[in-house]
């Protein structure tokens, strides 16, 4: 009668434990999952502008097989990128599209999340003049105009206010056909980006 | 002591497997599915949720954005075989709904097929149509007339569809509408 009586305890003595391992590895799993995006060693921001001065535009090579880029990266799109730290004042970007060639940009957070994707041909004649700040730069830029009695912003500004003050913002502008690279060189060379000075 | 040490690497193990199991395979958990095409449009917006957001950075992907366009990916063809690249492939559909589509053949992991031909794609904008807008494409490892995608020797390969400036939205039923074109496997070698 002893023995399944002591097996029983046993079992019951065994539950607690099971429960931290249970909690724990739940825990574990939800912390790694949040945290990979900053700790992946492949993720696009990582690869493509983590170590990118402020202010500077990358041009990347399009997609070969030598030189794949960004996993399932199209070999027709030309991409630039140019990172954002918003902590120390507003990006400005600006580019513009040739009508011929299709040009889009996104503005990504450094974990991925794209915030804003946007092109040419939604953009009042193909021209991208965007300012990404954070929501602090926003209603200091909005109560300076203000102060300064004027309504009107820059006349075809696009102003985004990111979550997060650390990114990247993405132009992919597409070549039409193979052997087009000189002819998009030109376009990709105008493409900006420049971290404005902060509001006061 | 030991107990406690024993509780915390079972439950560091079975965590961090959880975390592998959940963020490979496919990136999403909402894919759209037309014939053997694949999307994912939620990774192109904000809402992408944190599982999604891990295996994006962790495949090193770069998705479209929903407003750039649409990205589909096909590893079979439309009888749900899987591609191989020993096997010749038409890929036949009438126009897209985009301002630019192209067709491009990976590797399983996502680079660019190498192949003597040096080059892995097709745009909408350099390809032989009937008259009608219609298209046939051929994917083989050797040259074929018309519209020729090239394969590489790796055996495995998956195709990737992007309709840029698609006049469908990634967020409305309008996917329901969209046809997408065929891929029929012919001889294989």
């Amino acid at each position: 009668m002893s023995a399944p009586s002591d097996r029983f305890d046993r079992m019951v003595g065994l539950i607690p434990w099971a429960l931290a391992v249970a909690f724990g590895a739940v825990a574990t799993h939800l912390l790694s999952v949040l945290a990979l995006p900053a700790l992946a060693p492949n993720s696009a921001y990582r690869r493509l502008a983590a170590d990118l001065p402020l202010g500077e535009v990358r041009l990347l090579p399009r997609a070969t097989p030598d030189h794949p880029g960004p996993t399932f990266s199209d070999p027709f799109a030309f991409l630039a990128v140019c990172r954002f730290d918003l902590t120390l004042g507003p990006l400005r970007l600006r580019a513009n599209a040739d009508g011929d060639h299709p040009l889009s940009v996104s503005v990504r957070l450094a974990n991925g999340a794209i915030v804003w994707s946007g092109s040419d041909g939604q953009t009042p004649g193909g021209h991208f003049n965007i300012l990404i700040v954070t929501r602090s730069q926003a209603d200091a830029i909005d109560a300076a105009r203000e102060d300064q009695d004027e309504t009107a912003t820059d006349g075809d500004e696009l102003r985004l206010v990111a979550p997060r003050p650390k990114g990247f913002a993405l132009f992919r502008l597409l070549a039409l056909r193979e052997g087009e690279a000189e002819t998009v060189a030109a376009q990709r060379a105008g493409f900006e980006c420049a971290t404005e000075k902060p509001p006061q | 002591m030991r107990p406690l040490l024993a509780v915390t690497l079972a439950a560091l193990g079975l965590g961090l497997a959880a975390t592998a199991v959940s963020t490979s395979g496919d990136p999403g958990f909402a894919p759209v599915r037309l014939g053997p095409w694949t999307s994912w449009p939620q990774l192109g917006g904000a809402e992408i949720d944190p599982y999604e957001r891990a295996s994006v950075a962790m495949d090193g992907v770069a998705p479209i954005g929903l407003n750039e366009g649409l990205s589909f990916l096909a590893r079979a063809d439309d009888l749900g075989a899987p591609l191989d690249s020993r096997c010749d492939y038409q890929i036949a559909g009438s126009d897209l709904p985009a301002r630019l589509w192209t067709l491009a053949a990976y590797s399983e992991g996502g680079r660019p097929l190498d192949n003597p031909a040096g080059r892995s794609g097709l745009t909408s904008a350099g390809l032989l149509r009937a008259e009608g807008g219609d298209f046939v494409i051929d994917a083989a490892r050797e040259a074929r007339p018309g519209n020729w995608l090239p394969l590489g020797s790796a055996r495995s390969f998956v195709l990737a569809l992007r309709l840029y400036q698609a006049s469908t939205s990634a967020l409305s039923s309008a996917y329901d509408g969209l046809s997408l074109p065929k891929i029929t496997r012919g001889s294989c070698s």
